[in-house]
């Protein structure tokens, strides 16, 4: 006869109180909504409304009368489009590299071809400046300035994001190759050269992911803000910060931003359909069907080029920051300047990056497990508020939290700006441990199910131990995230209580060079320990196994 | 020499230091149908590949048509040079491509000129009852089709010789029956040279003229008086 245990899903479903599985879910559905949902919500009903209260279309009318607009619209398509570009035709070669051939030192080129993506983008613009500004080193190298008007330009904001994104483009890249089913690969080695095999059958198979890449970089170009300020490109994210901070026009900084949120709703959207739910699942492939191989000539020069895209990405932007300091004790001396800026971001974005994992996992969890078609939605929900400009999310902030009694308090306190982390970053951190649960197999939670374990006993002692890596790699990744973050905290930080990336940003203008290069190498230093680390523990490649 | 078109003498191969395939010594004459019986791990899979090119042997000869293809720890003749027909275990159908264009790219890569390639297609989907889906995607076929269209893009080069890794251990007994008998009349019409991997012993011996049993990476000496298939 069949038995049902009295704790299985079974059973309490059919009770009139929620399951204690329903309940925790519901509540972190409510605290994503709440942190991250309302703010952009917020920010859109203040645009369609006029002082008065009624429904308005103003704010949005010189988005198609004014010259002016439409010139913005162009610049912010160009600069997403060629740092989606560039940063494609970079990283994804080196992905198919990385994925497929033989390459010494792997582990290491890898990480160092990474650390761009860590490196807050603003920082990486602050060291092209330092390189290749009217006073940059190459300037006083050469004795004449001959690079300042590249450097301040689109095509130099182009450059700067388009080695920001490269790795997203690489990983990605990577990812996709390795899990090219190799039985597809070696039927055609039968029929086909390699050559042709690569162009026929591996190249079709990984474009859809390499092109999804391209489409997020596309939308994290577009929602930058530190690049283009501080090389003084006019474009959407720029000139809302501007409608805001220098006139506080809420309605018209978001409205400035709507058509870029259309553009990312279309493309998290995309990327949604053409990746699917490979988003989430990236097994590898046991054994590799096409292996590169080159000629030794061959091979020395893709090393040479991989060493050249090290040296432009990382080596060089670096030894300019590091140039610039003039010396360890202008570190010493700013460090103690800044000592304040230092601390707060440390403990801000530990506690940032702690909170939103916790709320992560469980939103993770409920993506990846949820049982209705609710979850089909929850992809391009995440990518779209990833996507939402830091000055949206900031202006959003402000007008929603900036009000009387608890929210009033914790609008005045430090906590505000971990609001904004947890704003901005916990849709990554989702997606990333969607990712994580999908990997644990259901029979698992199963099992205990059937053993007689209440929910809450299996997620924390079944799901969450199996969840451990996945939880280091997203915070780490959130911690990096957070201790970078620029765009909304230099809106949202009470007087007075400053990070160390607003406080570099607000030195650029009138302190010494040397000093904001030497913050901006310790915010590089600590960016790259927890990546370090990170690489350090990650579980090594897949062994090869007999067929 | 021996008139035979498959040969393997002495073929070995490591993995790791462990023993996969061992000193496997086999003869297939011209249009002998031979399965290859043994239960999971044995070396099944790993043999075949070493036949197709797939992996390197560590030790012995291959020779296929009179040519040798492999000796002395490597590869004379890469895959593409074997003119071999491969059916994989989970068929390996290329998604992007649609029914035609799966055999298609190999006639392509093969450089059959354009004519002659669209007229081969549709002889062989034909032959496999598969000509109405054509244009159709690996996705849009059920399981028995997929599979039919694996086989289709095996013989569609006009190989001599055709390897099939369990090619129908995924659908029901049926399904699986039917395919059987047709999949043994195309062999004996086309008279081509076949080792078909079962661990179905009722499947080795409704296809095959002789099944040889494998046991650990070596055939099994036991069986070495080989059971005769009861086609």
């Amino acid at each position: 006869m069949e038995t049902i245990p009295v704790n299985s899903s079974a059973f309490r479903h059919s009770r009139a109180l929620p399951s204690a599985r329903a309940l925790t879910l519901g509540l972190a559905v409510t605290l994503f909504v709440l942190f991250c949902v309302i703010p952009v919500v917020y920010m859109f009903v203040v645009s369609l409304t006029n002082a008065a209260g009624s429904f308005t279309l103003d704010n949005y009318q010189p988005l198609l009368t004014d010259p002016r607009q439409r010139a913005l619209m162009v610049t912010t398509i160009e600069l997403g489009a060629g740092a989606a570009i560039f940063a494609t035709v970079l990283g994804a070669p080196l992905g198919l590299l990385f994925a497929r051939a033989s390459l010494p030192a792997k582990r290491f080129l890898r990480l160092a071809l990474v650390a761009p993506l860590v490196v807050p983008p603003y920082i990486m613009a602050l060291a092209w400046v330092l390189l290749t500004g009217p006073v940059g080193l190459f300037a006083r190298a050469a004795g004449r300035d001959f690079l300042s008007d590249w450097t301040y330009s689109l095509t130099g904001a182009i450059v700067v994001l388009g080695v920001t994104f490269y790795p997203l483009s690489m990983l990605a890249t990577e990812a996709a190759a390795r899990r090219v089913d190799a039985r597809l690969e070696e039927s055609a080695l039968l029929a086909a050269s390699p050559g042709r095999v690569l162009w026929r059958i591996t190249l079709p198979l990984i474009g859809p992911t390499v092109a999804a890449a391209g489409l997020i970089v596309f939308v994290l170009a577009l929602s930058e803000f530190g690049v283009p300020a501080l090389l003084r490109v006019r474009v959407f994210t720029t000139e809302a910060f501007t409608a805001f901070a220098a006139f506080y026009d809420f309605g018209a900084g978001v409205a400035l931003c709507a058509p870029f949120l259309v553009v990312a709703l279309v493309v998290s959207l995309t990327i949604k359909f053409v990746i699917g739910e490979r988003l989430l699942v990236t097994p590898r492939s046991i054994r590799l069907g096409l292996p590169l191989t080159f000629s030794r000539p061959l091979r020395a020069m893709i090393l040479i080029g991989i060493a050249a895209v090290v040296f432009a990405s990382t080596l060089l932007p670096v030894s300019a920051l590091l140039i610039e300091t003039t010396g360890i004790n202008r570190i010493a001396s700013a460090a103690s300047t800044s000592g304040e800026a230092i601390a707060n971001s440390l403990w801000l974005a530990f506690t940032g990056a702690t909170l939103i994992v916790a709320l992560a996992v469980v939103l993770g969890y409920g993506r990846t497990r949820a049982r209705n078609r609710l979850r089909t939605f929850f992809d391009p929900a995440f990518i779209l508020l990833f996507a939402v400009p830091s000055t949206v999310v900031g202006i959003g902030i402000i007008g929603l939290w900036n009000r009387d009694g608890v929210m009033g308090q914790v609008y005045s306190s430090q906590w505000i700006i971990v609001v904004t982390y947890i704003a901005r970053f916990v849709p990554v951190a989702a997606l990333m441990l969607a990712a994580s649960v999908r990997q644990i197999s259901i029979s698992s939670e199963h099992a205990a199910e059937v053993a007689g374990a209440s929910w809450t006993r299996t997620f924390a002692s079944i799901v969450l131990p199996q969840l451990r890596t996945g939880i280091v790699a997203a915070w780490v990744v959130s911690f990096i995230f957070c201790f970078g973050e620029l765009g909304a905290t230099i809106l949202v930080a009470p007087p007075g209580e400053s990070t160390l990336p607003v406080r570099v940003y607000t030195l650029i203008a009138n302190t010494p060079s040397s000093e904001v290069a030497s913050l901006a190498l310790m915010q590089v230093g600590i960016t790259l320990i927890p990546l370090i680390l990170l690489t350090v523990f990650l579980p090594k490649k897949v062994t090869r196994k007999p067929a | 020499m021996s008139g035979a078109f498959l040969r393997l003498v002495d073929v070995t191969k490591r993995f790791d230091e462990r023993f996969v395939i061992e000193r496997v010594s086999l003869e297939l004459r011209e249009g002998q149908a031979m399965a290859l019986l043994g239960p999971s791990g044995c070396g099944k899979t790993t043999l075949l590949r070493l036949i197709a090119g797939l992996e390197t042997p560590d030790d012995g000869e291959i020779w296929i048509a009179a040519k040798k293809v492999a000796a002395k720890g490597r590869n004379t003749v890469a895959p593409r040079g074997r003119n071999i027909g491969f059916v994989f275990q989970d068929l390996a159908l290329w998604p992007h491509l649609t029914v035609a264009g799966n055999l298609d790219f190999v006639l392509q890569s093969q450089r059959w000129e354009r004519r002659t390639r669209r007229d081969r297609v549709d002889e062989v989907l034909r032959m496999v009852h598969m000509a109405p889906h054509a244009d159709k995607y690996p996705s849009q076929l059920s399981g028995g089709e997929q599979q039919r269209v694996a086989i289709a893009r095996a013989l569609v080069a006009r190989s001599q010789l055709l390897l099939l890794d369990e090619p129908l251990s995924n659908l029901d007994s049926d399904l699986k029956s039917a395919l059987l008998e047709e999949l043994s009349f195309l062999q004996r019409r086309l008279n081509l040279t076949t080792l078909y991997i079962t661990h179905d012993k009722l499947e080795a011996a409704t296809f095959a003229d002789t099944v040889v049993k494998m046991k650990n990476g070596r055939i099994d000496e036991s069986n070495l008086t080989l059971m005769q298939g009861v086609r």
